[in-house]
């Protein structure tokens, strides 16, 4: 009898750590496991799948007859554009002018990629001279105004801000109000917006990231609420922009909704009927005299810089 | 069962049982550094 008593204590004991790591792993750890590697989820993009001069690169290769050479702007930008600054390096830069060691652009390197709060601080502190981003947040500005710099920002392009979901969630379409009605947390169960009876696990993106600035922008001073006890057992909504969501990362778990009835493909961004379409921008310091930068943006606008990035999946601004 | 094979067993237990616990908890806490929205969504999150 003693045995028994014995025996079955050691089974509790055990059966209890189990069921703690299985409920941790199926409530928790499960949904932060990601496919791509630990260097590719730090860096939020594969960046030698979009290697400049490299054969089998995935950018869109353009034989350009305008060419660079002599002092070469140095190229910075957003996870979400780098296939297409990529692309105008290849098209216009020196073989040569880009230096990759596997993993990362070395400092001499005429393209670097630091996201788009590396990105904001280099074109600040000199260390690049032309950056490819959506516009910077608040705390980018002040950055630049205690630096003394003022920053030129030149629309090239157009993309959409999406809302994205679970494939599965059977909400397709929000209003730009229940959007933002979710994020301030008026809004606390899918079952409110047609879905199931769920409460809504509201992302963010972290602080000064092209995301997170304009999901500040679309609150319009509304203050983002966050529901703790939703991010364990809610469903999610987050928010990115299209290409990234669609081209870069092409995740079939996830899908985009529609805003306002209407869905964020190249046609509605194109006509303006999508409500949430916004421009990306080539930023530059206003006081650079480089003739290569003023060139090089004069290019960016016209057929040929435009063609890239239509043909890189992002929407011309004609 | 001797009572000292019994409480040996059952510390060994605990200690086996902590030491998943934690680990679990530490690799947990590695992939939500690196966590992506999209593949936190697609995960069911």
């Amino acid at each position: 009898m003693k045995l028994a008593k014995q025996i079955l204590a050691i089974a509790l004991v055990a059966a209890v750590f189990a069921a703690f790591d299985i409920a941790v792993y199926n409530v928790v750890t499960k949904r932060y496991i990601n496919p791509n590697s630990a260097s590719m989820q730090a860096k939020s993009v594969e960046l030698s799948k979009y290697l400049p001069f490299e054969e089998n690169s995935e950018i869109v290769k353009l034989n350009s007859s305008f060419k660079l050479t002599g002092d070469l702007p140095v190229i910075d930008g957003a996870a979400a554009l780098y296939p297409v600054f990529s692309a105008f390096v290849n098209a216009v830069y020196p073989d040569g002018s880009v230096i990759f060691d596997g993993e990362n652009f070395t400092p001499d390197s005429a393209l670097h990629y630091t996201n788009t709060r590396g990105a904001y601080k280099a074109i600040v502190d000199g260390e690049a001279d032309l950056i490819f981003c959506a516009k910077p947040s608040e705390e980018q500005l002040a950055y630049a105004n205690e630096k003394g710099v003022e920053l030129e920002l030149i629309p090239i392009g157009r993309e959409a801000f999406v809302f994205i979901v679970n494939a599965e969630n059977p909400v397709n379409s929000l209003t730009e109000q229940q959007v933002r009605d979710i994020y301030s947390g008026k809004i606390r169960n899918w079952s409110e917006v047609g879905g199931k009876n769920r409460l809504i696990n509201a992302l963010e993106r972290n602080e000064g990231s092209g995301s997170q600035t304009r999901m500040l922008s679309f609150m319009g001073g509304e203050k983002i609420k966050r529901n703790a006890f939703a991010a364990l057992t809610g469903s999610a909504i987050g928010f990115s922009f299209r290409y990234y969501v669609e081209g870069m990362v092409g995740n079939s778990g996830v899908k985009m909704l529609s805003i306002n009835g209407v869905y964020p493909d190249k046609e509605h961004i194109a006509n303006g009927e999508y409500p949430l379409s916004s421009n990306f921008y080539a930023v530059c310091r206003k006081d650079d005299e480089n003739e290569n930068l003023r060139g090089l943006i004069g290019w960016i606008l016209s057929d040929e810089g435009q063609r890239i990035i239509d043909e890189s999946g992002y929407v011309p601004l004609e | 069962m001797k009572d000292k094979i019994f409480y040996g067993i059952l510390i060994a237990v605990c200690v086996v049982g902590a030491a998943a616990s934690a680990a679990l908890v530490i690799y947990t806490f590695q992939l939500y550094q690196h966590a992506s929205i999209i593949s936190y969504i697609a995960n069911g999150g």
